[in-house]
């Protein structure tokens, strides 16, 4: 242990720091006030689309002026702050089920030869690596309460995918998220300890080891070997911040806990609730939440099978009008969210609506459309245009209005999946 | 690379310059062109050119001719109103600039001989895994290795991170997890028999089903017209019409408004909370019944299953697969499928062989049988299938059997059957048939034990008592010596290992969990993942001659060292195994030229070579093409999943099979003789393969194939899979195999925009890049052999004509534009001689045969070092090749030079 700690404090002088002192906990524990409040990304996904008839405004006119269509008429007081983004897509997305596993990465699931399944970091994970440093969770993903296929989401634990495209956990339904966010964590403190003192003791061992291996190395080799080196740094930061936050209890919660067994409508309504308290009380700062389609559909009294309704075209009928109510009531849904946005405030008395940056869409349109894919964006926190119809070129890759948004939070990516640049249309 | 310029095209000047540097002629199309604003008096953008040195030495002066280059490839400069350089003049600039900036990049590049230490890329760290501990586990989550052109050994471009260690820890645990069901299951046998005609009975009941629910649905729709019909119902009725375009299944769907229109659910119709209506009507067409029909009544159904083509959703009615499903419960090891099957007498030629795969829907094809039995005499095939705990799940455990090319694609299968019913009316013909499928588990009891067991000597259970500390603490030792390629673990290394273990024992867990958690860390440790290499301990450099330490290696280093024995042997074999020593190699006294000589073949004989060879052609020929587009199946419809699968193969077995035979490099260049499997034979059109592998089958006198160029997968690599691509064959053959490389295509050139739209032949179109002097200095070489190329079509196939089809403004193809042309493919290499046809391409490149073993020199020296290519390295090309014409340039003899040279034994 002891080498450790001197060789962590020879390196960086940050993770050196006894725990108690760490910026997040500092904060939280005396409610000092922020200087300014800290920028946040939000997901929202839905599997199955959008009714493409009813829901996009006309291409034909774009800008402000524009007439809010059927499908978006729920949000016609929010309508100077949000835009829709028209003729994006992932150019890879080949599965007519997968409204979200490719949703936010844009990768080419074939990418790996031999492989029938690749993946890449979704947009939120790259987010969280920079905007998760300082708060008890980097990011948190959440899940509707049913089976993720059902409502056209396609493969994944969440929307979430890490930095090797491996899928990301993610709490399923309001209690559960509740209960991450703010019940006591029930892992004895000992046993988290313990945890983490086994963890550190297997960088000890193969720090020994590369140590001993350093000793026969000529100049050059050395120099290689310190990618090993920083590597094992690396995780060291990561651990001293999981031991930051041992013990620290957690912040009070400013809503009560949810029901058991809410489903559909009302699950996503406090899900909703659930995200504004998770900003509220800082604990984290990239949010994606995988909305439930299917139960949306029977709480809201429509017995229309979820991909049937998605297949509206060839027969119309009830699958049409499913899939228009289905528009309205998640329209619905996302403007009692951004009311709620916008009627909370930070520290400093701004809106935290004005440091959000929120997208809400599908990797599918409908059907097994996979172009076009329906994009809302709203929020300040990137700085993007708003209140705006976008129609970007056809097949612009849909990466590209992923970087604009973290470019917006400060995240100075080069690049994200397929992007080939900034989304000039939704810059400023 | 300084023999890039000796042969063939380039500017003599270049030849002697020790530096890259730029022939002194062109400094006239300075003198007239630049130095009035970017000279002594006027610096434009303080930019001057007049200083500028021709001979480039340093980065600084790199970056400025950069600058002129892209700047006269951009057509930038000189600016538009100003005088222009001649168009001959200005190619020839640029040729011999781009050329010369490649040939900078690599000086100013060069590593001087260095070798870096490198980690164990994927494929040799999944195969160090494999020898260790005798499994094969999917190390695809690791980041991919190499990319920037280079090997995938190349110590300097493979990176480390804390991701990796920690994914290098997880699989590592995997690893060993699976290695321990291996052990524990040694034993176990399974086997599971399927006989074809289960299918049978399914489909009879789905042609009953189909009769009866087509009866049923027209009751259903007599009843609801006649409730429509109803004077009472009009208006309703009309308002519905109207409402529905007057659709009549549509009509029908809004059956409960109609007052007196009975429930489809009354007719048997229940489609389980959706429209119960969309059955019905569904059920009046009876998709396939006639299909469905013809298959039962076919002979043998009571003895067997046709694989014909998709009808109904599999989860339906399934007549196009069988699927067997290996059981979740049994466990990793090697397996052997049994296929007895046969092809109905009259089943054309093309429609005789059996696709096995993994995973019908996503259709990854491992085997395709071309199927010689009759339904008199079947015939039975055996396929070796091994089983890991990566295949867990349906996706990657159930097997299926499909005719090759039936249905890879819904898009293909839907075409094909079309096809068919436009034909017949009933849709494609059924001529393969499945006696039955079977798989059985092979044990493993009689196979060694991996060393990595070997080594540890402890229970891999828990029902014998905990391992003493002394024991246990030797059995690490032992056990990170084996992971650690000989090396022993230091002691303070094994305490810690020590400690690690006794953690997780009183954290609770059972002695086997916590060994396999203690020797993950070894699996993530450096001494494992890292191939370093300290030299001889015994050594220092006054020991090395001066003339072989200096001078022949070109650089004063007195850092060379000599590699240990042990080193040597490790080097030797991530070489040609891509994996650890054996222990007959680790006991071998490499420093006895003989024996090295020996091992290296006992080495190359080795069926691990394969680690070699698959990995090196793929790298150096640039085979990752292949997979990067899906050919136009509509345009080429033979060249299915499994034909690409077989026509891939065609590259790595031929090389397999010179190198098995230490036959001559040239046979890539021009032979009398292919490397084909029955696939290929078929496709090809050369008869002669016996068995069902690849073997070797002797060409008739006039056969384009026969080498590379003869090959169907590197023409579908010059293209994208519909259309052939001149430019890329063309740069290939440069790159490949007259080592010629064409400098990196410049980026900003103005696109010729004159010829949109325009119905052209590929030679006409391409011409125009020789009128434009920017693309003219590279095209001018590149595009002629490409056009020496063009009859061997996008797939690979012998044409001798083309055709062209614009498309409208819809995107459609536009027939009436549609133009033809016959291949004319005489041309001429720049400067060089001239060809009349594709056969005399191919002897010009045969005469090239130095050129091209100088090529498969480099991509060798730098596989095999680790690093890439330097100037210093000059002679040791120059010796292998020489070593290598003594015998023809058979191939060992390249391996065997460069085993033998003091690069090789020393880092």
């Amino acid at each position: 242990m002891k080498t450790r700690r001197r060789f962590l404090q020879s390196n960086t002088s940050l993770i050196a720091l006894p725990a108690l002192e760490s910026l997040g906990f500092r904060r939280f524990a005396s409610a000092a006030t922020p200087a300014a409040p800290p920028k946040r990304l939000v997901f929202l996904g839905f599997g199955w689309g959008i009714t493409t008839e009813t829901w996009f405004p006309d291409i034909k006119q774009t800008g402000k002026d524009y007439t809010l269509p059927e499908g978006l008429k729920p949000l016609a007081r929010h309508k100077a702050d949000f835009s829709i983004v028209q003729g994006l897509w992932n150019k890879y997305s080949n599965e007519g089920h997968w409204g979200s596993t490719m949703w936010l990465t844009g990768a080419n699931r074939f990418a790996e030869p031999g492989q029938t399944f690749h993946n890449s970091i979704s947009a939120d994970q790259v987010a969280a690596a920079k905007l998760g440093m300082d708060t008890r969770f980097a990011s948190l993903q959440l899940n509707g309460s049913e089976n993720a296929e059902a409502s056209g989401h396609g493969p994944g634990l969440s929307m979430a995918w890490d930095v090797s495209g491996k899928p990301i956990g993610g709490h399923k339904g309001p209690v559960e998220a509740f209960h991450r966010l703010f019940s006591k964590d029930t892992t004895p403190i000992e046993q988290q300890k313990a945890m983490l003192a086994q963890k550190r003791s297997v960088l000890d061992t193969v720090m020994e080891n590369a140590k001993a291996m350093q000793r026969g190395l000529g100049k050059n080799d050395r120099a290689k070997l310190d990618e090993y080196f920083q590597g094992i740094r690396d995780i060291e930061t990561r651990l001293a911040k999981d031991e930051q936050w041992i013990g620290v209890p957690q912040p009070k919660a400013p809503i009560p806990q949810p029901q058991e067994g809410l489903a559909g409508k009302e699950e996503i309504k406090i899900m909703y609730d659930i995200i504004l308290a998770a900003m509220q009380t800082d604990s984290t700062r990239v949010l994606t939440y995988r909305q439930p389609v299917s139960t949306l559909l029977t709480s809201i009294g429509i017995k229309v099978a979820p991909h049937d309704m998605s297949h509206y075209h060839s027969t119309m009928g009830e699958k049409l009008a499913a899939s228009q109510q289905r528009d309205l009531v998640q329209s619905e849904l996302l403007a009692g969210l951004i009311d709620k946005l916008k009627a909370t405030k930070e520290a400093d008395g701004s809106r935290l609506f004005d440091h959000v940056a929120l997208a809400y869409g599908s990797n599918i349109r409908t059907e097994h459309n996979l172009d076009n894919c329906p994009t809302l964006l709203t929020g300040g926190g990137a700085g993007i245009k708003l209140g705006q119809n976008i129609v970007a070129p056809k097949d612009t890759p849909l990466c590209n209005a992923w970087l604009t948004l973290l470019h917006g939070i400060g995240v100075n990516a080069e690049r994200h999946g397929d992007s080939s640049g900034a989304l000039k249309e939704i810059v400023m | 690379m300084m023999t890039r310029f000796l042969w063939l095209f380039l500017a003599p000047s270049l030849l002697l310059a020790a530096d890259p540097a730029m022939p002194e002629k062109h400094r006239a199309l300075f003198k007239e062109h630049c130095v009035s604003c970017h000279g002594p008096e006027k610096q434009k953008g303080k930019f001057r050119v007049d200083d500028l040195p021709l001979s480039i030495t340093s980065v600084e002066v790199a970056e400025k001719w950069q600058k002129v280059l892209n700047a006269l490839n951009s057509g930038d400069m000189p600016p538009t109103d100003e005088k222009q350089p001649a168009s001959a003049a200005k190619a020839d600039f640029l040729d011999d600039l781009a050329n010369v900036m490649v040939a900078a990049r690599r000086t100013l590049g060069d590593q001087k001989g260095v070798i870096t230490m490198r980690r164990l890329n994927r494929r040799e760290y999944k195969n160090t895994l494999r020898e260790l501990l005798g499994v094969e586990i999917n190390v695809a989550e690791l980041p991919p290795d190499g990319g920037s052109g280079a090997f995938d050994t190349v110590g300097s471009n493979l990176f480390m991170s804390a991701n990796q260690i920690e994914q290098y820890q997880a699989l590592g645990r995997e690893a060993l997890e699976e290695a321990f069901a291996w052990q524990t299951a040694a034993s176990v046998t399974k086997k599971l028999h399927y006989e074809g005609e289960t299918t049978t009975p399914k489909v009879r009941d789905f042609v009953k089903y189909q009769i009866d629910a087509r009866e049923r649905a027209q009751k259903w729709v007599n009843a609801v017209d006649e409730a429509a019909r109803k004077p009472e119902n009009k208006e309703i009725v009309e308002k519905i019409r109207a409402e529905v375009n007057n659709n009549g299944s549509r009509l029908r769907r809004e059956w409960a408004r109609i007052p007196g229109a009975p429930n489809p659910r009354t007719f048997g119709f229940d489609k389980k909370g959706e429209n119960d209506a969309d059955l019905a009507n569904d059920s009046l067409g009876a998709g396939w019944l006639k299909y469905h029909e013809y298959y039962i009544g076919m002979p043998g159904v009571d003895r067997g299953a046709y694989l014909g083509v998709q009808t109904r959703h599999p989860s339906e009615l399934n007549v196009n697969y069988i699927e067997l499903l290996v059981p979740f419960d049994w466990p990793v090891g090697d397996y052997i499928v049994r296929v007895r099957s046969a092809a109905v007498k009259d089943a054309p030629v093309e429609r005789r062989f059996l696709d096995f795969g993994i995973h019908a829907r996503t259709g990854k094809v491992l085997n395709t049988f071309e199927i010689t039995g009759t339904m008199e005499n079947p015939q039975t095939i055996e396929i070796p299938l091994t089983l890991t705990r990566g295949n867990l799940t349906r996706e990657n455990r159930s097997l299926f059997l499909r005719e090759k090319g039936s249905w890879d694609t819904n898009e293909e299968g839907n075409r094909k059957r079309a096809e068919a019913v436009k034909r017949n009316g009933i849709g494609p013909e059924l001529v393969l048939w499945v006696d039955w499928i079977e798989i059985e588990r092979v044990p493993n009891a009689t196979k060694p034990v991996p060393p990595g067991f070997a080594a540890l000597k402890l229970p891999l259970d828990d029902k014998s008592p905990a391992p003493a500390a002394v024991e246990l603490r030797a059995a690490f030792e032992r056990f990170a010596t084996e992971a650690f390629r000989g090396t022993p673990p230091p002691a303070e290394y094994v305490d810690r290992l020590m400690r690690l273990y006794d953690a997780r024992r009183k954290a609770g867990d059972k002695p086997v969990a916590a060994l396999k958690e203690t020797l993950s860390v070894v699996l993530a440790s450096p001494m494992f993942l890292y191939l370093a290499e300290s030299g001889s301990p015994s050594f220092t450099p006054d020991l090395l001659p001066k003339e072989e330490a200096g001078e022949k290696l070109g650089v004063k280093d007195e850092k060379q060292k000599t590699l240990s024995g042990p080193e040597l042997a490790i080097r030797l074999a991530y070489f040609l195994w891509s994996a650890p020593p054996d222990a007959e190699l680790r006991k071998s006294d490499l420093s006895k030229p003989e024996v090295l000589a020996a091992q290296t073949n006992r080495l190359l004989d080795d069926p691990r070579s394969e680690g070699f060879l698959t990995a090196f052609v793929h790298q150096w020929l640039g085979l990752d093409r292949i997979d990067f587009f899906e050919v136009n199946r509509a345009l080429y419809p033979r060249f299915d999943t499994g034909t690409k699968v077989a026509a891939k193969g065609e590259i790595h077995e031929t090389i397999a099979h010179i190198l098995k035979h230490n036959a001559s490099l040239r046979d890539l260049l021009k032979a009398d003789y292919v490397v084909i499997n029955r696939v290929l034979a078929h496709y090809y059109g050369i008869p002669g393969v016996k068995g069902d592998g690849y073997e070797k089958v002797s060409l008739p006198k006039d056969s384009p194939r026969g080498g590379l160029l003869g090959m169907a997968a590197i023409h579908f690599m010059g293209g994208n899979g519909e259309r052939t691509s001149p430019v890329e064959r063309g740069a290939w053959v440069l790159r490949k195999l007259l080592h010629d490389p064409p400098p990196p295509a410049p980026a900003n050139v103005p696109a010729i925009t004159r010829l949109a739209g325009k119905v052209l032949t590929t030679k006409e179109r391409l011409l125009a890049h020789q009128e434009d002097p920017q693309c003219a200095s590279c095209h001018r070489k590149i595009d002629p052999i490409g056009f020496g190329l063009e009859n061997f079509d996008a797939a690979g196939q012998w044409r001798t004509e083309e055709s062209y089809t614009a498309l409208d403004a819809n995107g459609k193809p536009d027939p009436k534009s549609t133009k033809r042309w016959p291949i004319d493919p005489a041309s001429a290499f720049h400067k060089g001689p001239s060809f009349t046809d594709f056969f005399s391409l191919r002897d010009i490149i045969d005469t090239k045969s130095d050129a091209f073993a100088r090529s498969f020199s480099e991509a060798l020296i730098e596989f095999a070092l680790g690093r890439p290519i330097g100037f210093c390295d000059e002679p040791l090309i120059d010796d292998l090749i020489t070593q290598a014409s003594k015998k023809d340039l058979a191939m060992r003899e390249f391996i065997h030079a460069l085993v033998s040279s003091k690069e090789f034994h020393t880092k």
